[in-house]
C-alpha cells in the first residue's frame, strides 16, 4: 500500500480490562510521589499525632497506671467524641499540607506540557482521568486520615471491650465517614487549583491559601457583622460542624449541619465545574 | 567607588521600574488586591447594614430603654412580648441535637443517645441607640445581649483583632508569598529569567531591584488596604465621637497600623524572596512559616521572638482580643510574650530582613537556570 494511503485507523485489537487501564495513572503517580523526600517526611510527621493518641488510649484503658492521680485525671483520660474530634482536627491540617505538596503536580504538569491529548487519545475519558487523579490523592491522604482514625477506634474497642463498642459504634462510623468527606473536598480543591493555575508552585500556595484564608474571611465576617452565618464561607468550619454532629459532640453555635452539608456540596460542584472547564482534550493555541 | 555605588543604585532603580509594572498590573497579582481590600469592603458593608437597620427599626418605633434593662433571665417570650410590645425582628427555628442519656448505673441499662428537639426564638428590640437581642429556648429566655447599634470602642477592638489575625497572619503573608515568589520564580516559569542574567548587571543588583519593586507594590497595596479598612471602620460612627478619638489617639493608631503593615511586607517579603531563590518548591518553607506563626502564641517567650509576627504585633497599638469561642484548655496554653519596644521591633525586623537579603544575594550568585525542571 502506498505510504500516503496509510491514514489514521483506530486500533481494533484487544484492550486490557477497564480497571487495569484506570489504575495505570494512580500506580505511576503514587510511585513518583513516594520518591519525593518532602512527601515522605510529611507522611512520617503526620504519624506522630496518631502515635500520641494511641498512647492516650492505652493510658485511658489502664487505670492501674494512674490510680493515684485523682478523679480529675480520669475525666481527662476519656476516649469519647471530643477525643476523636481533636484527633481529626490535627490530622485534617496534615491532610491539607500533604495535598498542597502532592496535589498540584498531578494535573498542572500535564497541562503545562500539553500532555492531555496523549491521555485522551487512549481509551480513557475525562471523568476517568479526573477520577484517577482523585484516587491518587485520596489514597495518599487516607494514610494520614481515616486509616489511623479507624486503627485508633479499633484499638479502643479491643481494649475497652464489646460494651464500649455497642455504645460508641457511631464514633467509628463518624471518624471514617467524616475523614472521607474531608479527603474528598481537599483532593478536589488540590486538583482544581492545579488545573486552574497550571503551575505547580503557585497551585500549592493556592491550596494552602484556600483553606487558611477562607477560614480567616469567615471569622472576619462573623466578627465584624456579629453574626454566625459567615461560617458558610469556610469549608473548614462547615466540616467541623459536620464532624461535631457525627461524633455527638456539642456543636458550636452558628450554622446547622444541613447548611454545612449544603455548603460543602456547593463547593464540590464548583470545583468539579472548574475541572470540567479546564480539562479539555484539545487546545486551541492562539 | 562612590560612582560605582551610584551606578549600581541606578541599575537597581531601572530594574525596579521595569518590575514594578508587572508587580502592580500582572494578571497573576489581582487576587492580592482582593486580599488587601476585602476587610475594607466588609467594614463598609457593616456600616451600610447599621445605617439601614437604624432607619428600618426607627420606622417601627422605639422601646423605652428602661424596659430593655428590666428584662430578666428565665422570662417567657410571651411575657416579654406582652411587656415590651412588638419587636423589630422576630425569628423562630427548630434545633435538634443528640444527647447522651445516662442509665441507672446498672449494667443492664446502658447509656443511650437520644434526639432532643428545641424550639429557639430570637426577638430584637431597639431603643433608638441600643439593640437588645433575646434568645429563647423552648419559650424561656436563655441569653440576652444589649449593646449599642454602633460602638466605636467595640469596633476598634474588632479592627485590632482583624488586623492581627487576618491582615498580618493571612493577607500580608499570602500576598507577600504571591508577590515576592513571583519575582524570580515567575521569570523561571515564564522562561525569561535568562534575559535578566544576560544583562551586564551583578546578580545582587538584580535581586535588590526586584526586591524594591516587590516591596513598593506590597507596601502600597497592603498599607493602603489597612488604612482604607481603618477609615471604613470609623465611617459609620458619630462624627463627634470620631473627632474626639482622632484627636486623642486615632492618628497614632493609624500610623502604627500602617507601619506594622509596611514592616510586615518588608519582613515576609525578604523571607519569601529568599525562599523563591533557594528552593524549587517554596511551598514547604511557606507552610512551615505559616505553622510557626500560627503556634507562636503557645511557644515559650524566647522562641516567640524568633518570628516576624512577634515584632509586628508589638507595633500594633491595641493588643488583639482573645477568641472567646476557643476552648479553655487552648486559652490556658496561650502565653503571649511581653511585647518588644517600638524601637526594637523596627530594628529587629530590619536586621532580620538585612540578614535574609544577604543570604539571598549569595544564593543568587549561584543560580543556574534549568527551565526543563520547572
Amino acid at each position: 500500500m502506498a505510504v500516503y494511503r496509510r491514514g489514521y485507523q483506530r486500533y481494533q485489537g484487544p484492550l486490557t480490562g477497564y480497571w487495569a487501564r484506570f489504575l495505570v495513572a494512580p500506580r505511576f503517580a503514587w510511585e513518583r510521589l513516594f520518591q519525593q523526600r518532602q512527601v515522605v517526611i510529611l507522611l512520617v510527621g503526620a504519624m506522630i499525632w496518631p502515635l500520641f493518641c494511641a498512647v492516650f488510649i492505652y493510658l485511658a484503658n489502664h487505670s492501674e497506671l494512674w490510680a493515684g492521680l485523682g478523679g480529675g485525671f480520669k475525666n481527662f483520660l476519656e476516649v469519647n467524641g471530643k477525643f476523636f474530634l481533636v484527633f481529626m482536627n490535627a490530622q485534617a491540617v496534615f491532610a491539607v499540607l500533604l495535598a498542597a505538596l502532592a496535589g498540584p503536580g498531578l494535573i498542572a504538569s500535564d497541562l503545562a506540557n500539553n500532555a492531555l491529548p496523549l491521555y485522551f487519545s487512549r481509551p480513557m475519558s475525562r471523568p476517568d482521568y479526573v477520577l484517577a487523579r482523585l484516587l491518587v490523592l485520596i489514597g495518599m491522604l487516607s494514610l494520614v486520615t481515616w486509616i489511623p482514625g479507624a486503627a485508633l477506634f479499633f484499638m479502643q474497642v479491643g481494649m475497652a471491650g464489646r460494651g464500649w463498642f455497642s455504645e460508641n459504634w457511631r464514633l467509628g462510623v463518624g471518624v471514617v465517614a467524616g475523614f472521607l468527606i474531608w479527603v474528598l473536598i481537599v483532593s478536589l480543591v488540590a486538583l482544581a487549583c492545579s488545573a486552574y493555575v497550571r503551575w505547580r508552585v503557585v497551585a500549592g500556595g493556592l491550596v494552602l491559601g484556600f483553606f487558611f484564608v477562607l477560614g480567616g474571611v469567615a471569622k472576619m465576617v462573623n466578627t465584624v457583622f456579629r453574626v454566625e452565618w459567615g461560617s458558610v464561607l469556610s469549608p473548614t468550619a462547615a466540616m467541623y460542624q459536620i464532624w461535631c454532629d457525627m461524633l455527638d459532640v456539642e456543636t458550636p453555635l452558628g450554622l446547622n449541619t444541613a447548611e454545612c452539608i449544603g455548603t460543602l456540596v456547593v463547593l464540590g460542584v464548583l470545583l468539579v465545574v472548574v475541572l470540567e472547564r479546564k480539562l479539555r482534550p484539545v487546545e486551541v493555541i492562539s | 567607588m562612590t560612582a560605582t555605588i551610584s551606578f549600581r543604585a541606578r541599575q537597581a532603580c531601572t530594574i525596579a521600574r521595569v518590575e514594578l509594572r508587572r508587580a502592580f498590573f500582572s494578571k497573576r497579582s489581582f487576587w492580592v488586591y482582593l486580599l488587601a481590600l476585602f476587610p475594607a469592603v466588609v467594614f463598609i458593608g457593616h456600616g451600610i447594614e447599621a445605617k439601614i437597620d437604624r432607619q428600618r427599626w426607627s420606622a417601627k418605633g422605639f422601646t423605652p430603654a428602661a424596659l430593655l434593662d428590666g428584662i430578666k433571665q428565665g422570662e417567657t417570650s410571651e411575657a416579654v412580648r406582652g411587656r415590651l410590645g412588638t419587636p423589630v425582628s422576630d425569628e423562630k427555628w427548630d434545633h435538634r441535637r443528640r444527647v447522651l442519656r445516662e442509665g441507672s448505673g446498672k449494667d443492664s441499662e446502658p447509656r443511650v443517645w437520644e434526639e432532643k428537639r428545641e424550639q429557639r426564638r430570637r426577638l430584637t428590640y431597639f431603643d433608638g441607640r441600643r439593640r437588645a437581642d433575646l434568645w429563647f429556648e423552648n419559650g424561656v429566655l436563655r441569653s440576652k445581649s444589649i449593646r449599642p447599634l454602633l460602638n466605636l470602642e467595640e469596633d476598634r477592638q474588632v479592627f485590632a483583632g482583624l488586623f492581627q489575625y487576618f491582615y498580618l497572619r493571612l493577607a500580608i503573608f499570602f500576598g507577600c508569598l504571591g508577590i515576592f515568589m513571583n519575582l524570580f520564580r515567575g521569570d523561571m516559569l515564564d522562561k525569561t529569567l535568562h534575559f535578566w542574567f544576560l544583562a551586564p548587571i551583578r546578580r545582587e543588583v538584580l535581586l535588590l531591584g526586584k526586591y524594591a519593586a516587590g516591596l513598593v507594590a506590597a507596601v502600597v497595596i497592603f498599607t493602603g488596604g489597612a488604612l482604607l479598612c481603618f477609615a471604613a471602620m470609623l465611617w459609620p460612627h458619630d462624627p463627634g465621637e470620631v473627632q474626639v478619638y482622632w484627636q486623642a489617639s486615632g492618628l497614632s493608631h493609624a500610623f502604627w497600623y500602617a507601619a506594622a503593615a509596611a514592616l510586615g511586607c518588608v519582613g515576609y517579603g525578604s523571607v519569601f524572596l529568599a525562599a523563591g531563590l533557594l528552593l524549587r518548591n517554596p511551598i514547604v518553607p511557606a507552610a512551615t512559616l505559616l505553622l510557626w506563626e500560627a503556634i507562636n502564641g503557645f511557644l515559650p517567650a524566647t522562641l516567640q521572638k524568633v518570628s516576624v509576627l512577634y515584632y509586628l504585633q508589638s507595633l500594633c497599638p491595641i493588643p488583639a482580643p482573645m477568641d472567646n469561642s476557643a476552648p479553655a484548655f487552648i486559652r490556658m496554653l496561650l502565653s503571649p510574650a511581653e511585647p518588644a519596644s517600638h524601637f526594637w521591633s523596627v530594628a529587629g525586623l530590619l536586621a532580620l530582613t538585612a540578614l535574609v537579603l544577604v543570604v539571598a544575594a549569595r544564593a543568587s550568585r549561584r543560580i543556574e537556570i534549568s527551565y526543563s525542571t520547572e
